[in-house]
């Protein structure tokens, strides 16, 4: 199957969409890509300090039980959500044909929320963390960071609602779900953690908001941005659109149900955890139909993998949220479950979520985003490869490590009649693993971070034809061309 | 799209997350909301006049609230669970001490109620380090609980917990620390942390 051609109206039009979206998406995305070169750098320290507990231990700021939520929360909030956002409004902007309207409002509170991200980053490092993962900032910051985000996404509702096609999208399905089942999770874990009357309860609530985050916000972005970009660089239909629609709803039902198989065995009814274990492995039917589905999508044309950045971190992306679902289908089985559980792997596969999957999506809609609205390609093919390349090592060595290393640590940890310390002595070179890892993917990051950098100083290349990874500029207009498709 | 199936779309998304926030966030918060202390019954003879679980004297000791703020800003949790699981999940009522005084037959893993004095549980994310649910019976005085945290790695070498000294000022008199009230009030907050209290009949039975 093929797509139809634009006409030159259409061209004209979408032109006049990403002129609309440029300044606010374009504010997003860089200063989402500093949060993330922070997050980075700050992932690399706490494990160095993880594998070195004695370093700079007179300095309250380089303590581990600091550094790591400075970490995650700014990869979170700074980078992920930030990325998402920025690519949530282009994506709805296109697929309904709409543009996007009050750049300035927009503009505005994405500093709040940038200005949100810094209060919460800095009051964690400054000694005022509550330690309740992802949600450590004081209690009275998070209807700031609600407001900011609610004022930022509102406007896909009205573009979805304004919608002129008759065609009907999957990626527009995800991007109107994420936008509306985000603020109501984070509402309701904040409101649950603060009130602060069952506080098992609370733990509860806030292993179900990192699930959630992740299978109901992450998740749907993701898929919104892979439905979006293999077809149109594939230039092919979906390969079934009634799956697509069925998986969607499949996750849309389950994924409200995990989480709490996080803290099995723990002080709640025991029902709570077998219910999200049972959600977190039926989920995998709607996470395995979806990537097989994008991938048929690609059949016989994979080569273009080679050429098209957008499609490559993408199509990787997209492997690495099968990756996660099994994982965290397995992990959340008693068999797996009870020697994983606190383990290594638990940083693991929260980093396969937050980095593997979501941010690889991200930067492949990024790449496929920025030279549409700023009118230029990117300055460098082969700076693109390395990125790809230092990330992919970068997440694989994090997932593979932590992986072994949680089921070393996990083994350690059950045989009760062994020294404690144990289990941190044999556990300690997988960290190091860790550090590694991070390292690669702060210089990927790095890179990204000056290449964007030139993009939003307009200094990107002016001349005919995309920036492809294996091409000399100017040659060719897409990947399909340099492929031979079509 | 019409509006009438845009209303529909939302109508459906919005009840497929209705249904596990209402079975498996509200309603079980509010059942679980504002716990009361569950008496003991006449036949069951408790030490020291205690009367109800959780006894809030058993849990609460000097600072221990201003303490529990210092262990949440350390991220402490980062580390350590406070959560003794069941043994069908884990080997942890294996491991000395970790369920309680073995000895008087209290060992047990953690329930629901035994957090009830507190506004989170601080369940934990890693277990990088020891769990603390029983810390306050494995190191009872407070000399021993200030040298853990100054210097942990003269109890075990191996240890990887680093030494929090910007918690202890330097002594005036002489090469020793003394603590900061900071300090003072994390150890009073970890000499309370004891999830070992017998459970009435009426807990017992309602599991």
């Amino acid at each position: 199957m093929t797509v139809p051609q634009p006409t030159p109206e259409d061209l004209n039009e979408r032109a006049a969409i990403d002129r609309s979206a440029r300044y606010p998406v374009m504010f997003f995305f860089t200063s989402a890509a500093a949060w993330l070169l922070f997050a980075t750098v700050m992932g690399f320290v706490s494990s160095l300090k993880l594998r070195v507990p004695g370093l700079w231990d007179a300095c309250p700021f380089m303590g581990y039980g600091r550094l790591f939520p400075v970490h995650f929360n700014a990869l979170v909030y700074g980078w992920a959500m930030q990325a998402g956002i920025g690519v949530m409004l282009w994506l709805m902007a296109r697929l309904t044909r709409s543009r996007v309207q009050h750049p300035v409002a927009l503009i505005v509170f994405g500093h709040l929320w940038n200005l949100g991200v810094i209060v919460a980053v800095g009051s964690i490092w400054f000694g005022a963390s509550r330690s309740i993962p992802l949600l450590d900032f004081p209690a009275w910051l998070w209807p700031v960071l609600a407001v900011s985000y609610g004022c930022m996404v509102v406007w896909v509702i009205p573009m979805f609602h304004s919608r002129r096609n008759t065609l009907f999208y999957v990626s527009e399905l995800y991007l109107i779900g994420a936008a509306v089942w985000f603020p109501w999770i984070f509402i309701t874990a904040n409101l649950i953690i603060n009130k602060g009357t069952a506080p098992v309860m609370g733990a509860g609530a806030n292993a179900w908001y990192i699930s959630n985050l992740i299978y109901f916000w992450m998740a749907p972005v993701a898929l919104a941005v892979a439905y979006y970009i293999i077809p149109k660089i594939s230039g092919r239909a979906i390969y079934s659109y009634p799956l697509a629609q069925a998986s969607f709803w499949l996750l849309a039902v389950l994924a409200g149900w995990t989480g709490f198989s996080r803290y099995m065995g723990g002080p709640f009814p025991a029902w709570m955890p077998a219910v999200s274990g049972a959600a977190a492995i039926f989920i995998l039917l709607a996470i395995v139909a979806t990537v097989a589905n994008l991938m048929l999508t690609l059949k016989g044309c994979t080569k273009l993998w080679e050429y098209s950045p957008s499609l490559r971190f993408t199509m990787l992306g997209m492997l690495m949220l099968a990756l996660y679902a099994v994982l965290s289908a397995m992990s959340s089985t008693f068999v797996f479950g009870k020697n994983l559980q606190f383990s290594h792997f638990l940083v693991g596969i929260d980093t396969l979520a937050f980095y593997g999957f979501f941010s690889m999506t991200m930067f492949g809609a990024i790449y496929f985003i920025v030279p549409r609205i700023t009118g230029a390609e990117w300055p460098s093919g082969s700076r693109i490869r390395t990125h790809f390349w230092f990330s992919t090592y970068g997440i694989l060595t994090m997932v593979v490590t932590m992986l072994v290393g949680g089921i070393a640590q996990g083994g350690n940890l059950a045989q009760w009649n062994q020294v404690f310390s144990a289990s941190f002595v044999n556990s300690s070179a997988y960290v190091v693993g860790r550090a590694i890892a991070w390292l690669l993917i702060s210089f990927s990051n790095l890179l990204f971070l000056t290449q964007l950098g030139l993009m939003f100083l307009g200094k990107g290349r002016k001349t005919e034809g995309a920036t492809l990874l294996h091409k000399e500029p100017g040659e060719a207009s897409s990947a399909r061309e340099v492929v031979g498709i079509q | 799209m019409n509006s009438n199936n845009f209303w529909k779309l939302l109508g459906a998304l919005g009840l497929s997350f209705l249904l596990p926030w209402l079975f498996l966030i509200v309603i079980p918060f509010i059942g679980a909301s504002n716990a009361e202390p569950v008496a003991y019954g006449a036949d069951e003879e408790m030490e020291g006049g205690v009367l109800a679980y959780p006894d809030k004297s058993f849990l609460r000791h000097g600072a221990s609230d201003y303490g529990r703020q210092i262990y949440a800003a350390e991220g402490c949790a980062y580390c350590h669970t406070q959560m003794v699981r069941p043994t069908y999940a884990g080997p942890d009522m294996w491991r000395p001490g970790w369920g309680g005084r073995e000895a008087e037959g209290l060992a047990r893993e953690t329930q629901p109620m035994d957090y009830v004095m507190e506004d989170f549980a601080l369940l934990g994310y890693q277990r990088i380090g020891q769990d603390l649910s029983n810390v306050g019976h494995r190191i009872t005085t407070r000399e021993l609980m200030h040298r853990h945290l100054s210097d942990p790695k003269s109890f075990d070498p191996d240890s990887g917990m680093p030494a929090y000294r910007h918690l202890y000022r330097q002594s005036p008199y002489g090469s020793g620390l003394v603590p900061t009230p900071e300090a003072e009030a994390l150890v009073d907050y970890l000499l309370s942390l004891k999830k070992d209290q017998a459970l009435p009949a009426r807990v017992l039975s309602g599991r």
